[in-house]
């Protein structure tokens, strides 16, 4: 194509000049800018990282501020856990504050040896296919093309100075409530106290703009145990049915009005009454379930010897939107390496025997029919088709 | 790993051995406190179940400074009185107190049973807080529990359970005095990690691991066939041997470049070769309408 003329005899400066055009795009930021968040690309809501990138992915892009996600626990609390480290090694990575309760541990050792944060830039350099580097990787993880959060290495922990930075608000229940006084009361009170208490931590620090500008990150471990006061784990039909529930709401009403976020964990194998769990569920914003496999017969199956463990998202939130955003796919699996904790859509493909002394269908028949809870997966029937 | 937990629980251990009416636990209890009471530990026991001559029965030990037997078979609800010990006392300030009350130097090994007779009469909640600020108030260095798990709701034994650094589920075996032990043991830095024994107890209360059980042979078998070496049986050679290895590392790729360059390449510039590019009139037409062209 032929160049315009009047460009040809100006200098190759004035000829940038003139290609660059002059028109700024007017940023009347409504939107509260604050290190760590991003506008979601759906609804305009403001999203967070929950340090975990796959599961950023799930959730439509991030973790809405002022909503909550429920994590029902795996069987020895080992993977729940480390996506709560992961959450708050993220907030402090971020500079937010954090506000963590627990009943069983000090929230120190949750803290404590948390995953380092490194820049996503770092990633493992290829040596032959290096201009490739920098391009994101397709494959059956999840992630968008925009990248948000970081990624953490697990075995390492974060330096003191970084950690010393953070401002973190420790509820830990035996220092608020002497448990002789728990036992003869009708109500469970540890609730309460701890709803109070992060209540006074948003009116004191000004989350509920008033004054300050930043997000409160607020992690709650294990909540509904036996440790907590709650008999709900315990008993078949529990006494106090309603003051989890009741917390719940009012931990959602807290949120909505403020700059927070909270991710709450649940042993939920211990609860058995299912109806209880279902109302549980519909009052968090965002609900997913972990499944591990230690323990289970599915250790050692061949189909599952990539993965850790199932993950099965329960609920995802419509909010201020009348359609919710559901992930594509239905089946999904998690590991833990140490530089990441990724959730893949779970592929099944067993790897071609070279002698073939059990048949391909039978193995695959024998996992379709016992399962943990009963409840089917789906994607094993359609596998026997193949 | 049933051998390791014999030698020794780690401080601030609780241990509980999850029994039925099938087979009782109480034999794979008291090879614990045999255990125990030979690496020279303090051990208070809380008897609810039995009595404590049968608690004492085929236990030998030689120092009865260190080995306390709390009785609350006799009166465990305080009816008479004055009773030894109930189980209302079951709280961390009267439990401290009792322990303290030996006056020995080493923080002792708390054993209970069992903790079925405490779950009756008290709630969970309570019991497992108790529990929980047992291991860590620092009186007592580990504690050993029995659990009747056909006694109590599957709430309540997980709940109980949950809190538990190791776990042992004791079974019938196959033959007459043989057991199966499913233990589970998790470490403080979250690991797990499971194994399946087959043990038997011997008069004087020792334990004595058979084998592993079977069905896990079976696993490993199936395991080691699956991989088949695809390199055998060729005609050529395609393994490397060490020296061949050494060479193709040391080997320069063709489009190696130095990181500074590597670099420079992968986040260009400003004005290092940019296209520069106007559409003019000929990028107009339309593949799709035929009339584009037309002069109309």
């Amino acid at each position: 194509m032929a160049a315009p003329m009047n460009s040809v005899g100006k200098t190759s400066a004035d000829r940038l000049q003139a290609n660059c055009t002059s028109f700024q795009k007017k940023t009347r930021s409504k939107l509260i800018s604050i290190p760590g968040t991003r506008p979601s690309v759906q609804n305009g809501q403001l999203l967070v990282s929950t340090g975990v990138t796959s599961l950023d992915y799930l959730l439509g892009g991030g973790l809405a501020v002022g909503t909550v996600l429920l994590i029902e626990e795996d069987r020895f609390d080992s993977y729940s856990r480390m996506i709560l480290k992961y959450f708050l090694a993220e907030g402090v990575v971020c500079r937010h504050e954090l506000f963590v309760a627990t009943a069983q541990d000090n929230p120190d050792e949750i803290l404590q040896p948390r995953p380092t944060g490194e820049p996503q830039d770092s990633l493992d350099a290829m040596t032959i296919a290096w201009r490739y580097q920098n391009l994101p990787k397709v494959q059956s993880a999840l992630a968008s093309s925009s990248r948000f959060g970081h990624y953490y290495d697990v075995s390492k922990t974060m330096e003191a100075e970084i950690r010393q930075a953070a401002k973190c608000h420790c509820f830990y229940l035996p220092d608020h409530i002497t448990p002789s006084s728990a036992a003869h009361s009708a109500r469970v009170e540890s609730y309460s106290a701890l709803l109070k208490s992060l209540q006074e931590v948003i009116h004191r620090e000004g989350f509920d703009l008033s004054k300050s500008r930043n997000i409160l990150r607020v992690g709650l471990h294990s909540l509904g145990s036996a440790l907590w006061g709650d008999d709900l784990c315990c008993h078949d039909k529990p006494r106090h049915s309603h003051a989890l529930t009741t917390f719940l709401y009012g931990l959602r009403a807290l949120l909505r009005s403020s700059l927070s976020v909270a991710v709450v964990t649940l042993p939920s194998h211990l609860i058995q009454d299912r109806a209880l769990m279902g109302n549980i569920t519909r009052l968090c914003d965002n609900a997913i379930a972990l499944e591990s496999f230690k323990g289970s017969e599915r250790e050692t199956n061949p189909l599952y010897k990539d993965y850790h463990g199932l993950l099965f998202v329960r609920q995802v939130p419509h909010l201020n939107c009348l359609a919710r955003q559901l992930p594509d796919h239905k089946d999904l699996a998690f590991k833990l390496k140490r530089k990441q904790f990724t959730i893949e859509v779970f592929t099944h493909f067993a790897p071609p025997k070279l002698s073939s002394h059990v048949p391909q269908s039978k193995v695959l028949e024998d996992e379709a029919l016992k399962n943990a809870d009963g409840t089917q997966l789906h994607s094993l029937y359609l596998c026997l088709t193949l | 790993m049933l051998s390791e937990l014999l030698q020794g629980i780690e401080s601030g251990g609780f241990l509980i051995i999850r029994d039925s009416c099938s087979y009782s636990g109480r034999d794979l209890l008291k090879s614990f406190i045999t255990a125990a009471l030979n690496r020279e530990e303090v051990i208070h026991v809380l008897c609810f179940d039995v009595s404590e001559e049968e608690l004492k029965d085929g236990l030998k030990p030689s120092d009865t400074q260190r080995f306390h037997i709390h009785n609350a078979y006799s009166d465990p609800l305080g009816w008479t009185g004055h009773p030894n010990f109930t189980a209302q006392q079951f709280s961390l300030e009267d439990l401290t107190n009792l322990v303290k009350q030996t006056s020995q130097p080493k923080p002792a090994v708390l054993v209970i049973d069992s903790l079925s007779w405490i779950l009756r009469h008290k709630t969970p909640p309570a019991v497992c807080q108790t529990l929980q600020q047992l291991r860590k108030g620092g009186a007592v260095r580990a504690v050993i529990g029995l659990l009747h798990t056909d006694m109590h709701q599957r709430g309540t034994v997980g709940s109980v359970c949950h809190l538990a650094t190791s776990l042992i589920s004791v079974a019938p075996g196959v033959k007459g005095k043989e057991a199966v032990a499913r233990v589970t043991k998790r470490s403080k830095s979250g690991k797990v990690m499971q194994d399946e024994e087959i043990f038997c107890i011997a008069e004087d209360f020792t334990v004595t691991i058979l084998s592993k059980a079977s069905h896990a042979e079976h696993k490993t078998n199936s395991t080691e066939e699956e991989q088949a070496d695809p390199t055998a049986n060729l005609t050529f050679n395609l393994r490397l041997s060490d020296s061949e290895l050494e060479a193709k590392q040391k080997l320069t790729l063709p489009f190696v470049f130095s990181k500074e360059k590597k670099t420079a390449l992968l986040y260009p510039g400003p004005g290092s070769g940019r296209i520069l590019y106007e559409p003019d009139a000929n990028d107009d037409y339309d593949q799709e309408d035929p009339d584009d062209d037309l002069d109309v």
